[in-house]
């Protein structure tokens, strides 16, 4: 698994394309800079003061962290916390007004946005498989008109995705022919395929029923324990507890408390994160 | 000129010379014969109303009867549909006025309207055109009025029924009130429709506004592009003003919260 | 089906399947109907217009019929009441007989008439759809600009009438003149293209239409997701909304193509010989008109009906499991 980031002749490409992006942009903000510096240890995504409003209502108030390489960062937080929104900044799905965001130092905002979502994968919530194509196709698309590769070779790394995710059997079959879980485990192959640096997932399983919601969790740990960087948005607490190496718990557009899985459920700072884990827990008991 | 009254010391920049070159003649001649066409538009809208409301009477009943016939009735309604949806209106014209045993009056309509004239046009073509367009119009009314009380759902005729109202109470109180209301789309549609194609009527010598303006353009060839230019605007004010008016109808009588 | 637009498809397809075996009797005919027409039309551009059967023996028919009917009515024998009865029907088969004749003489000119019917419908219909496939997606995804350009053509073109946009091109613009050089020979009239540009214009608005609630009735999540695997909006939109809003927009096509087929005919108003004006012009010469717009019926019918079952056919081809059968799509 992680022979996607390093050895293939794509990893080498692309970091050869960020070192000399993070010459470029020496315009940057003093703490990027300082973060180049300090080479070795550069964070892959490093949020600064993320700020983002739609018209007069403000979402995110100023959001700040670093993840770095083989980081699985959890995100909870109630419903209209902005979680899916600071997601869709992160790959620029949407546009935010304030702040910073670098992906292995080098600033999104100056980024061609179509090579930074190549570079950062997404699944979504409600699945979204492009309903015309086979799971196979909905894999190669990307790899044949975004990478350009041939046919044969995207239909062998698409196969080895749907591999990964254990629906190479359903390659031929179409969304409807799929049960939810196994649509999103496309979904994930289809994210996969990309080689992203990092994978962004919105509450990939809380459209499921209760009794699919285990396998697609069960590859996204997989992908965690192989190595992928991943900031995940979830109510799954197991997931959490077992595959996180850190929690954060967004509330009104602010992160309330960030730090490892056990220290927010054993010992919180504050009480609102006791309550709304409290509240998580009682809810998956009850399911 | 409009413009020049509005900014006279502009007066001498504007080229006159050019100015009246281009409205001499052919537009000029438009607004001469403004008189002709719009005794022409009377008849128009006149046809419109009348083959919109011959399709209606004949049309809701044979969307009911799809519905809820049977039998060669049911049949015989179906059957005369796809044949009146499937042939040009062009040929239902002149057949209905050159074929079909209708009787058609001789002679011709006059009435006086006020500020435009005295408005004649021929009773048999204009007999022959409405029952044309109308009976066309019924085959697609009726077609529109079936889906829309397909459309409503089979539950509200259960729960008409379980509260002791009769097949007939249920469907006069529940589920026509209902597919009225979706049907306004379609209707709208087919409204327009009827309302462009009142211009193929000239083919049977009716003199509504398109005829006469081809009328117009066989006395001066030259004004050709400005005469059916200028008809355009009018049949395209109107199906304006057609699809406002019932877009109004249909958020009136919107309920709350349901789809139209 | 949901929606008006598809309402004429259902009706007509449903009328190959309203009677029991009506289908493949229907196939049968049609698929009748096209040969002979196929056939037709390669005997006339091969020189040879005559009818293909014997107008003679269904003339010689109906005077046969006729003849026996009049002698059975003038016996006045016990047998009167039963020979009249049966001289009704003789009579009968005497119109059919001579309809028969009738259709058998003029269907070479008929087949002709058809001939530029089809073609101004598959030429007005496919490059109709050159024209809609970017408006709609202008009308959807375009910015200020080219959204409302897509918009007023769209609302001018469906609301007036297409007689008037006929004429405004061939007789206001004379539009003929720019096509004296492609009309020589087999090519068709100028009359003919200028009629093409007319369907042209005329369907791309209408289809616009049709395609962009097709579009719409795509999910946005479609768009967001080829977004998210690094496609550029043109290429989101070409290889993820468009295949499957087109397939959407097939029950607006049939519509659409049945909506040519018959307005085609008003072609005939600027001198086009299309299906209708070769009926004109029979029923000018013959004044048979009960005859000939009988047949001119009967033409469209086939026409329409076998437009119907081959959209019908198209749609099961390009069916993709559960797209297309979605519920609450208008
Ligand atoms: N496209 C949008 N336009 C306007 N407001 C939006 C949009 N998307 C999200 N919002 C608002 O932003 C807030 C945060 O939304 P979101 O990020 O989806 O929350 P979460 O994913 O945490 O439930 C909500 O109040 C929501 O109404
Ligand atoms: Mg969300």
């Amino acid at each position: 698994m992680s022979d996607q980031h390093s050895g293939t002749a794509d990893g080498t490409d692309t970091s050869a394309a960020t070192a000399s992006g993070t010459e470029a942009s020496d315009t940057d903000t003093a703490s990027a800079d300082a973060a180049t510096a300090g080479a070795a240890s550069q964070p892959l995504l490093r949020v600064e003061d993320l700020q983002k409003s739609y018209g007069d209502e403000t979402v995110l108030r100023g959001i700040s962290f670093d993840l770095d390489k083989r980081d699985v960062e959890v995100i909870i937080g109630p419903s209209g916390s902005g979680k899916s929104t600071m997601l869709r900044c992160v790959n620029r799905l949407t546009e935010f007004q304030g702040g910073a965001i670098y992906l292995d130092g080098e600033s999104v905002m100056a980024m061609n946005d179509n090579d930074l979502r190549r570079r950062v994968g997404m699944v979504f919530q409600d699945i979204n498989l492009f309903a015309h194509l086979t799971a196979l196709q909905n894999v190669t698309l990307g790899l044949r008109k975004v990478r350009g590769m041939g046919k044969e070779a995207a239909r062998e790394k698409a196969m080895d995705q749907l591999d990964r995710v254990g629906l190479a059997s359903q390659a031929d079959s179409y969304p409807a022919e799929l049960s939810g879980g196994q649509k999103q485990r496309v979904g994930i192959a289809r994210a996969l395929a990309m080689d992203p640096e990092l994978l962004l997932f919105d509450e990939p399983t809380s459209a499921l029923d209760p009794e699919l919601v285990g396998e697609v969790l069960e590859v996204m740990r997989d992908l965690a324990e192989g190595g992928m960087t991943m900031l995940v948005v979830t109510h799954e607490m197991g997931f959490a507890r077992r595959a996180a190496s850190s929690l954060m718990f967004l509330d009104e557009g602010r992160i309330v408390e960030r730090g490892p899985p056990e220290q927010l459920f054993d010992d919180p700072e504050h009480d609102r994160t006791a309550e709304f884990l409290q509240r998580l827990t009682t809810i998956s008991e009850e399911v | 000129m409009v413009l020049s009254l509005a900014s006279p010391p502009a007066l001498d920049a504007v080229d006159w010379v050019a100015l009246a070159q281009f409205e001499s003649g052919d537009w000029a001649f438009v607004r001469e014969q403004l008189p002709y066409l719009a005794r022409g538009f009377v008849v128009t809208l006149l046809l419109t109303l009348t083959s919109i409301v011959l399709g209606f009477l004949a049309g809701f009943p044979m969307g009911a009867i799809e519905v809820y016939g049977r039998g060669p009735l049911r049949s015989f309604v179906y059957g005369a549909g796809v044949v009146l949806r499937a042939i040009p209106i062009v040929v239902i014209l002149v057949f209905m006025f050159f074929v079909a045993p209708i009787p058609l009056p001789g002679g011709q309509f006059a009435f006086d309207v006020p500020r435009v004239g005295s408005v004649s046009f021929g009773r048999s073509a204009f007999l022959a055109a409405t029952v044309g367009l109308g009976l066309r119009s019924a085959a697609y009314q009726a077609q529109i009025f079936r889906g829309a009380l397909q459309s409503v759902s089979g539950g509200q005729m259960e729960a008409a029924r379980s509260v002791g109202m009769s097949r007939l109470q249920g469907i006069r109180h529940v589920v026509l009130p209902q597919a009225l209301r979706r049907s306004i789309p379609g209707f709208q549609n087919e409204f327009t429709i009827v309302l462009k194609d009142t211009s193929i009527a000239f083919a049977i010598g009716l003199t509504e506004l398109f005829a006469r303006a081809d009328n117009l353009f066989t006395q001066r060839t030259t004004a050709t592009l400005e005469l059916f230019l200028f008809i355009s605007l009018v049949y395209f004010i109107m199906t304006f003003v057609t699809n406002r008016s019932l877009d109004y109808l249909g958020d009136y009588y919107a309920i709350p919260g349901g789809d139209r | 089906m949901s929606g008006e637009r598809s309402t004429a498809r259902t009706t007509l397809a449903r009328a190959g399947e309203g009677l029991p075996t009506g289908r493949s009797v229907g196939l049968a005919i049609g698929a009748l109907f096209w040969a002979w027409l196929v056939v037709r039309w390669v005997t006339i551009w091969a020189g040879y217009s005559e009818p293909f059967f014997p107008v003679a023996f269904f003339e010689g028919l109906a005077t046969g019929f006729e003849n026996d009917a009049l002698v059975m009515q003038q016996n006045t024998g016990a047998l009167a009441p039963v020979l009249d009865f049966v001289a009704g029907f003789w009579f009968l088969f005497s119109d059919v007989a001579s309809f028969v004749a009738f259709a058998v003489e003029y269907l070479p000119t008929l087949a002709e008439g058809a001939w530029l019917t089809v073609v101004l419908t598959v030429a007005g219909i496919a490059f109709g759809l050159v024209i809609a496939v970017p408006l709609s997606v202008a009308r959807v995804y375009g910015g200020v600009v080219t959204r409302s350009l897509a918009l007023v053509y769209i609302e001018l073109i469906r609301g007036t009438p297409l007689l008037a946009q006929l004429f405004v091109i061939y007789y206001g613009l004379n539009m003929s003149q720019y096509f004296r050089g492609v009309s020589s020979g087999l090519l068709p009239t100028t009359a003919v293209w200028v009629a093409i540009v007319g369907f042209t214009i005329n369907s791309a608005a209408y289809q616009a239409e049709y395609i962009r609630s097709a579009l719409e009735s795509v999910e946005s999540g479609q768009l967001t997701a080829a977004r998210a695997i690094g496609l550029s909006r043109i290429d989101g939109i070409r290889h993820v909304v468009l295949p499957q809003g087109l397939r959407y927009a097939i029950p607006g096509w049939t519509n659409e193509l049945v909506y040519l087929i018959k307005y085609s005919s008003l072609a005939a108003f600027i001198t086009v010989v299309e299906l209708f004006e070769s009926g004109r012009d029979i029923a000018g010469q013959t004044f048979q008109y009960l005859n000939i717009y009988a047949l001119l019926a009967l033409f469209y019918l086939a026409l329409v009906l076998s437009a119907t079952l081959f959209m019908g056919w198209v749609e099961d081809r390009v069916a993709i499991p559960g797209l297309g059968v979605r519920d609450g799509r208008e």
